[in-house]
């Protein structure tokens, strides 16, 4: 493991109240990239043009609609839309305890376990601190424009409750703002 | 029983099922080993009668094992004792089409090939194609998260499913769909395992039927090469629709079953089909077979005759191998494609070692194994020899980054298999998951993610994140 987990680790564990962003995670970088296995693994830092840069290489792309490629990967993953999370194959997180925890992996198909780093696209890094993610990349020649994706809030007070809850299963203490 | 009394009384008589002759036929789902007669069946025609049914479920503390076509390879839909058994093959109906917007509303109780041929007038297919597909039921497909012979292309369910209606335990409707702001969700429900909640309806998307297809069929004197081949293709930016590969014992059983001419000599066989457009897949055709100029047989299937012909051997490798044993056992991990080669050799000195025959069909193109153990369960202790067997393949397949499943699902079959791969809190954290939407525990109760104290008896938690087996293998 990291130092920088670890420190992170510390950090959370000690922690009233937290805003997540990627100055403080300070966690950024390539981890893995194999193009013949069309994956890339990052720390969620890492801005998105860096990771462009790397595919572009291998002639290959995040098959999924970028609006801004200044941020981080970690921030477009936390807004959520449903194009990201289809191409989101594993995540490493720290949730609200501190605990360091993997779900999904590097591969295209896997189901054991719920879809947790299918479930946080779109938490708003108000569950779990996201450190790592592995994303399906593609060949550029078969991505044709992009269409922008939407959403809508559905205000369903049954599902709100439901969110609050998952909230509840990771970030017991309420740290994360 | 008070349980049964009720729904004998609530809801019309001939939708209930009582009694173990009346119950036997859904004792067990196709992982047959693991049976189980629950108290009744129910099989209500709408969703009114569901929520009967979850309502005197709850009422009376009675677990809920909600059912498609059973199908599952996993006893995912096997009923537990003391349980009923929701079956949904009744909602049947496609509600909708609208070709326009590529979208079909249907119920849970549709077979996934129904589907398409629904949607066939207007020149549209439901792409995820599992090898089940004319039995299977979209609910199951959904809480499965399936896959089929064309995932690396068209994605698994869950990316080919735009919302769904649930019902909760408590019998309250949820709307998911995809473009919902917050939480991934529908996501979350897709291979819940029945888990979660009830999938009540389903609105699909629909991809329009490929103009073209080929097949490339390539033999191989050796399994590293074709393993390499697979990664070459890809390597050279081509996305087949379909790459799959069979073991020279797979091509033996597959050939002698279904007659299709596949070279007899070779000790892996590569198809790997290409769809789209005349020009695209002339294109890709010209690529692939450059990439595979060094296979020792090549074949392009020059009509739609004889591409169906190659993958009619690949879809008869099951019951071609089920002809040559009286038992075999399914295994279904998934490892990076670069692992190919090395897992083959592996699995092979298993079955010296258990002295098991094992048949390998892989979904190359994206990883998932299904090596077929071949046994006899009449032989006492055979069974248990497999079991063994298999879970070795399932630690090699977390070790070398992979995962135990890649499409069966857990069910009762992969508890122990998911305490190699998950540490302590992160099973915890997937039973608080199941709380939120079940405190009491009456979905599904004891599949799909195993308690902690059988995980700490198996001594098999933390092997992953502490000291590693197979320290030679590259891992993530
Ligand atoms: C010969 C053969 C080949 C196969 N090939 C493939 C393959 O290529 N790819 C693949 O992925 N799978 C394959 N399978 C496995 C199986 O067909 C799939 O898992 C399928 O999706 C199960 O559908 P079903 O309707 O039979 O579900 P069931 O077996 O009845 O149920 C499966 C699970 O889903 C739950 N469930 C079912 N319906 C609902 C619902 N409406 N709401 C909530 N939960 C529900 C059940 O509780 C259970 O846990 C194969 C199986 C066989 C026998």
């Amino acid at each position: 493991m990291s130092n920088r987990i670890i420190q992170l680790q510390q950090l959370i564990k000690n922690a009233n109240h937290l805003h997540i962003n990627s100055e403080w995670l300070a966690y950024a970088g390539v981890i893995e990239y194999y193009p013949e296995e069309l994956v890339i693994t990052v720390k969620a830092g890492t801005k998105i043009s860096a990771i462009q840069a790397k595919l572009a290489k291998h002639n290959q792309v995040l098959p999924f609609f970028i609006k801004a490629t200044d941020i981080s990967i970690g921030a477009a993953y936390a807004k959520g839309a449903q194009d990201l999370s289809d191409c989101v194959l594993g995540v490493k997180i720290i949730d609200g305890t501190g605990e360091y925890l993997n779900f999904g992996g590097q591969v295209i198909k896997n189901v054991a376990g719920y879809d947790v780093a299918r479930l946080l696209v779109g938490s708003k890094g108000k569950l779990a601190v996201i450190t790592q993610i592995s994303f399906k990349v593609m060949p550029k020649a078969y991505i044709g424009k992009i269409k922008k994706p939407y959403s809508s809030k559905s205000d369903n007070p049954i599902l709100r409750e439901i969110e609050q809850k998952l909230k509840q299963v990771f970030d017991p203490r309420s740290i994360f703002k | 029983m008070e349980v049964i009394q009720q729904l004998l009384t609530q809801l019309p008589k001939s939708i209930v099922l009582t009694g173990k002759e009346n119950t036997r036929p859904f004792e067990c789902d196709g992982l047959s080993v693991y049976r189980q007669n629950p108290l009744a069946v129910v099989l209500p025609e709408n969703i009114a009668q569901i929520k009967q049914v979850l309502k005197i479920c709850k009422d009376n503390n009675t677990s809920v094992v909600t059912r498609g076509a059973g199908t599952g390879l996993a006893g995912g839909a096997m009923p537990l004792e003391n349980s009923v058994v929701l079956g949904l093959s009744k909602l049947n109906q496609v509600k909708s089409i609208d070709a326009e917007n590529r979208l079909a509303v249907i119920e849970p109780g549709v077979r996934n090939i129904a589907i398409s041929e629904a949607v066939a007038q207007y020149g549209l297919y439901y792409a995820p194609d599992p090898s089940s597909q004319i039995a299977c039921t979209i609910g199951g497909n959904v809480a499965e998260n399936s896959g089929g012979v064309h995932c690396l292309k068209y994605g698994l369910t869950v990316h080919n499913v735009e919302a769904i209606k649930m019902l909760t335990i408590d019998g309250d409707e949820l709307v998911l769909s995809r473009h919902d702001d917050g939480l991934g969700l529908l996501a979350l429900m897709n291979g819940s395992e029945g888990l979660l909640g009830i999938i009540i309806e389903i609105t699909v998307k629909l991809t329009p039927t490929p103009a073209f297809a080929r097949v490339v069929m390539a033999g191989f004197d050796s399994i590293r090469d074709c393993a390499n081949a697979v990664a070459d293709i890809i390597k050279a930016g081509i996305i087949p629709a379909g790459l799959e590969m069979m073991d020279s014992f797979a091509i033996e059983a597959a050939e002698g079953f279904a007659k299709v001419g596949y070279p007899l000599d070779a000790k892996a066989l590569l198809l790997c089909e290409l769809d789209g457009t005349q020009m695209q897949v002339q294109a890709e055709l010209d690529s692939v077979l450059k990439v595979l100029s060094g296979a020792s047989t090549l074949k392009v299937s020059e009509s739609e005759e004889e591409r169906l012909n190659f993958w009619k051997g690949r879809k008869s490798a099951f019951p071609a191998v089920g002809r040559l044993s009286p038992d075999y056992y399914c295994m279904d991990g998934t490892i990076p494609r670069r692992h190919l080669a090395d897992m083959l050799e592996k699995i092979n000195e298993l079955s010296k070692k258990y002295q098991l025959r094992v048949a390998n069909v892989f979904h190359a193109g994206d990883g998932n194994l299904h090596p077929l153990i071949l046994y006899d369960a009449n032989i006492g202790g055979e069974l248990e020899k497999v079991e063994k067997f298999g879970t070795e393949i399932l630690k090699l397949s977390v070790d070398m980054g992979g995962t135990i499943t890649g499409e069966h699902g857990v069910g009762v079959e992969k508890l122990n298999a998911m305490c190699h791969q998950f540490n302590a809190k992160e099973l915890a954290i997937f039973h608080k998951i199941k709380a939120v939407f079940d405190p009491k525990s009456l979905l599904n109760p004891g599949k799909a993610v195993p308690e902690l104290h059988r995980c700490a008896e198996l001594g098999a938690m933390h092997v992953h994140h502490g000291k590693l087996p197979h320290p030679e293998l590259e891992r993530f």
